[in-house]
């Protein structure tokens, strides 16, 4: 096996003493929030951090809680902890699945929802659903805190807009409302899923029409990205929304920048955002 | 000979021997050995596919702390530095050029594995590009650059004498023939005709490479994952001009094999990192670099098959070309098997094989569970599903008209057919007759393979019986993890009458037990297990005569019980055979058996491995995904000495069919490995696994081991892959020829279908 490189190891007992450290080590420095996708790219040199700064011991990072209709989740809650919190099943049930369903238990035992986030590896499921449920991610930094959406803070494939020192602490999701249904489909055959997609539909009438459409796709491109076109054509009756299905896929498809490469043609992923657009808006509707 | 149901221990499910030490992690594997003194080496690798080496500069390396040596190609002139079973094209580290991205270039030794890995990144090589060829066609083009283009010796087991031919990149080349295929193709009724793909596959263990290795004065010890130790011993033996007392292998516990650690591997890099140091060196590779190390060969196979009008075969040609990467290492055997295994189980009369194995600028690749079946078993099983469609007959019915009868010869000059081929079909057809009518969207089919397996009959065994009863196993046949150990024990326990607490299995040291060939080609219940229970009658025969010597009574007088002999009222356990015949405590005889080429075994091969599959497969029409919902295995093993065992190897078989069949394929861009690892290469989980899974043995005691038995665990596999593609086309029409069946592959293929 490969051994690490050398690296030292900083346990901050607050955010600040954190962001810190993290000035201090520069381009040398990285966090340390689980390590599922850094200890690889460390083993592979992709990264080749001369410090690490373990969030994970910051008290207070791993908290799920209730404050009126949001749900606020540490950044250093683990996958697991999400997929077993009564709270999330209760509130956000679609985002419990959706965790049950990250890579495996291993992974999901030490992973953070704040490490899958920054790190922003493109495969990632709960970047797509919490694009799609509107989530706002909490950053504490030196000039301050910020509130950013998920595609304010994830800008690229493995990049995020964290300023120096600046630490993402918690995700803010807002619960569903009544009139609100979401589903999470993905399609995967290898370790990673190659396809995300996640839908947040309002019907005020048990699913008969719907009034509004958030739709959000990952795996397939860069980084989780919605398409305002896409969710307008899926606006009307059930009936109107699943006629213009195949369309508002295509736009989808088009706005994903579809490449060919081993997880498939572009033409297929294409021809998959129909299939599983379909399937995520009867799941949403129907539960199934 | 005994039958099923007068057994005490074999033909029953004990529990394995080291089922406890491997589930609680007590289990000793080569990487949990620490030698004192011991030191790491680590590998540089060639980021060219096709290069020469300008220079190599290990000034800096050296310099960096915690180093204790930089080794290159130049510093092994003193040594045979080429090494190779079949042929000897495998320099242990480069010299001159590289001819693929990935072979050693470099060793570092250093105190720890850090400091090695640190020194890597110091060594400057400068190459010059030489023109690449990474499939066969460029390989085989008039203008193709030459891979090798210096003469080899020959290996001292290149596996078998006929057929040998090579030149230009081609490594091998074998052809099989009997009767006129020509002619009879030219007034078949019935002529299909068609290209496979078989695709470039990792055999995937748990465990990667590892050795250490120790030279001293004294000699080489070496302790590895190793499948074949002798054949190893071999190699390092000839690479340091050692006689074969000075190099001993140890094999400790091996996480999982397939194919991929039989023969040498990485044990000559080890050793020359020992020699060149004078301390024990360990060499461990991530599972990334042993993606880098070895593969299975893919395969282009045009295959073309002839039936006269009752569907009886009458022809088949074949042109075979396997991609066998940049060094022979055992493709040539695949190359030879593959040329057979194509033929199936069955009667054909008029057969015309060219099977080529062609160098390319690609990881080298070598054995592969089921060594060359795989390969062809998908286009042989497919067409013949096509044949039997083109002419309107039953996919069972169609076999059964060519499947050979037990005692008739499908290849000649071979073993005839010691099974019962067209019974172990009868099964899976009650099964599918069982299951009903299929399921809309749903896709059933059989397939069956025959594989002339077990290699060469040249094996031997040593047993110690002790005066308190107890019995050693001397075996140099390495539990791999099929279970071989146990059932070694229960062939010992059941011969000489005591129970499995009291037999031990020694294994694993070449300084310690007699030569075994090799641990492949499901060779080892068959013929370690019947070396087993030949040196159990021989000690038994010592036995028998030392007990009429203290009786003072002829041997004739003696009557021969379970775990010892009576004469009268008088009974005596081994055990006490022993102490009487010694007058001392603590004492102990030795049995002994060789395997020979001879007798029964003269005739090759020592036995046929059968595989009998049945699936039922979904389809997901929109994303083409398949689901294997139903299996059935028949485990055509004569006798199964732990039919859980057998079963377990069974299992494991179709479970990699299923990885090859849907999944599994190494992918190159250009000259880059695209997914050489884990995360981009998808080997089979539990999940994949069929629901409803149906196990069966057919135990006709039929094969040429101990109490009938023959060998297990890759019959299984042949056969899957085809079976999943006629099990595609019954669902939905789509036929597919390339492997493995992906789901976009699928998809693609239904947009295709002619249109009902």
């Amino acid at each position: 096996m490969t051994p690490l490189n050398r690296f030292e190891i900083h346990q901050p007992a607050t955010i600040t003493e954190a962001s810190r450290m993290l000035l201090e080590h520069g381009e040398e420095g990285g966090c340390y929030a689980g390590g599922t996708e850094l200890l690889l790219a460390l083993r592979h040199r992709a990264l080749q951090y001369q410090h690490l700064v373990d969030i994970k011991v910051i008290p207070g990072l791993n908290s799920i809680q209730a404050a009126n209709d949001w749900i606020d989740i540490g950044a250093a809650c683990t996958h697991r902890d999400i997929e077993r919190s009564p709270l999330i099943r209760e509130k956000l049930p679609v985002v419990a699945e959706m965790e049950s369903h990250v890579a495996n238990v291993r992974v999901r035992a030490s992973g953070t929802i704040g490490g899958n986030l920054c790190f922003a590896e493109p495969h990632s499921d709960p970047a797509t659903l919490l694009l799609a449920l509107e989530a706002v991610v909490r950053t504490e930094g030196e000039s301050g805190a910020r509130e950013l959406r998920v595609d304010e803070l994830i800008n690229g494939a493995y990049s995020n807009s964290l300023e120096p020192g600046e630490l993402l602490t918690s995700i803010h999701i807002p619960v569903l409302l009544p009139v609100q249904r979401a589903a999470y489909v993905k399609y995967q055959i290898r370790e990673r899923p190659a396809l995300g997609l996640a839908v947040v539909l309002d019907t005020p009438d048990g699913g008969a029409t719907i009034s509004q459409a958030r739709i959000a796709i990952g795996c397939l491109c860069p980084f989780p990205r919605r398409s305002a076109a896409a969710e307008e054509m899926l606006r009307g009756s059930r009936e109107e929304v699943e006629a213009l299905i195949p369309q508002a896929a295509e736009v989808l498809a088009d706005d994903a920048e579809l490449i060919d490469d081993n997880e498939g043609a572009a033409d297929y992923k294409r021809h998959l955002l129909g299939v599983f657009l379909r399937r995520a808006v009867a799941r949403a509707l129907d539960g199934a | 000979m005994k039958r099923p149901g007068d057994f005490r221990i074999v033909n029953h499910s004990v529990p394995r021997a080291d089922g406890v030490a491997k589930v609680t992690g007590r289990a000793m594997y080569t990487s949990d050995i620490e030698l004192d003194g011991m030191t790491w080496a680590k590998v540089l690798r060639s980021p060219f596919a096709h290069a020469r080496i300008v220079s190599i500069d290990t000034a800096a390396a050296r310099q960096s702390p915690g180093v204790l040596d930089v080794i290159t190609g130049t510093d092994l002139a003193s040594l045979r530095p080429y090494y190779g079973h079949a042929v000897k094209d495998h320099p242990i580290l480069a010299i001159d050029k590289v001819r693929f991205i990935g072979e050693p270039v470099a060793a570092v030794v250093a105190e720890d594995d850090l400091s090695a890995e640190e020194a890597l990144q110091l060594i400057e090589v400068e190459y010059e590009e030489l023109p690449s060829v990474m499939e066969v066609d460029a390989s085989l083009a008039p203008e193709a650059p030459l891979i090798h283009d210096e003469a080899y010796t020959e290996g001292a087991f290149r596996g078998f004498k006929d057929g040998r031919q090579a030149s230009g990149n081609v490594c091998q080349y074998v052809k099989v023939k009997w009767g006129d295929a020509a002619a009879a193709f030219a007034s078949a009724a019935h002529v299909v005709e068609n290209e496979f793909h078989f695709p470039m596959a990792y055999a995937y263990a748990m465990e990667a490479y590892v050795a250490i290795a120790d030279y001293s004065k004294k000699g080489l010890t070496v302790y590895s994952s190793a499948q074949h130790p002798f054949m190893v011993r071999h190699d390092l033996a000839d690479i340091f001009d050692l006689p074969l007392n000075a190099v001993r292998m140890i094999i400790p516990y091996v996480g999982g094999g397939y194919g991929s650690k039989s023969y040498t591997k990485i044990e000559p890099i080890a050793a020359v990192c020992s020699w060149r140091t004078g301390r024990p060196v360990k060499l461990r590779l991530s599972i990334d670099e042993a993606f880098l190390t070895t593969r299975g060969d893919d395969a282009r196979v045009r295959i073309r098959t002839a039936c006269d009008a009752e569907g009886k075969f009458l022809a088949r040609q074949a042109t075979i070309h396997l991609n066998t990467g940049a060094y022979a290492e055992n493709s040539p055997l695949v190359c030879a098997k593959a040329a057979n295994r194509i033929i199936g189980p069955y009667l054909i009369p008029n057969v015309d094989i060219d099977c080529y194995a062609v160098y390319t600028n690609t990881v080298p690749a070598s054995s592969y569970r089921g060594f060359g079946s795989t390969q062809v078993t998908f286009p042989a099983e497919s067409q013949n599903e096509e044949l039997a469609d083109l002419i309107g007959v039953d996919p069972f019915e169609f076999r059964m008209r060519n499947l050979a009868q037990r005692g008739e010869v499908i290849y000649p000059g071979l073993r005839p057919i010691d099974a019962d081929v067209p019974g172990d079909l009868r099964q899976i057809e009650s099964k599918f007759e069982e299951w009903g009518a299929v399921q809309e969207g749903r896709g059933r089919a059989v397939g069956c393979s025959a594989s002339d397996a077990g290699s060469h009959p040249v094996t031997s065994a040593m047993i110690h019986v002790y005066s308190d009863g107890s019995v050693s196993v001397l075996s140099g046949a390495t539990e791999i993890g099929q279970g071989s150990h146990t059932v070694l024990a229960q062939i010992a326990a059941e011969e000489m009458g005591v129970p499995m607490s009291k037999v031990r299995v020694v294994g694993g040291d070449t300084a310690i037990t007699p030569f075994e060939r090799s641990t492949g080609a499901s060779r080892t219940t068959t013929l370690m297990g019947r070396a087993v229970l030949e040196a159990c009658r021989e000690a038994i025969a010592q036995l028998m005569s030392f007990a009429a010597e203290a009786l003072g009574v002829a041997q004739s007088a003696l009557i021969e019980e379970c775990g010892g002999v009576r004469h009268g009222d008088t009974q005596w356990s081994w055990g006490e055979v022993i102490e009487k015949h010694f007058k001392h405590k603590d004492t102990s005889i030795i049995g002994r058996a060789y395997l020979r080429q001879t007798g029964d075994l003269k005739l090759m091969p020592p036995f046929w491995e059968i595989g009998v599959v049945g699936t039922e497969i979904s389809v997901d029409q929109e994303t083409g995904k398949i689901r294997l919902e139903r299996l059935m295995t028949v485990g055509d093993v004569g006798l199964a000495i732990n039919p859980a065992a057998a079963e377990g190897q069974d299992l494991g078989a179709a479970t990699m069919g299923i990885g090859v069949g849907l999944f599994e394929e190494l992918i190159y861009d250009g000259q880059q490995l695209t997914n050489g690892s884990l995360l981009e290469y998808r080997v089979p989980r539990f999940s994949d696994l069929a629901p409803d899974i149906h196990m069966t043995l057919a135990q006709n005691q039929d094969g040429s081991g101990p109490y009938g038995a023959k060998g297990g665990g890759e019959g299984s596999l042949n056969p899957i892959p085809a079976c999943l593609a006629n099990a595609l086309y019954r669902a939905t029409g789509a036929r597919v020829r390339r492997l493995p069946l992906t789901p976009e592959r699928v998809w693609r293929a239904l947009q295709e279908r002619p249109k009902v």
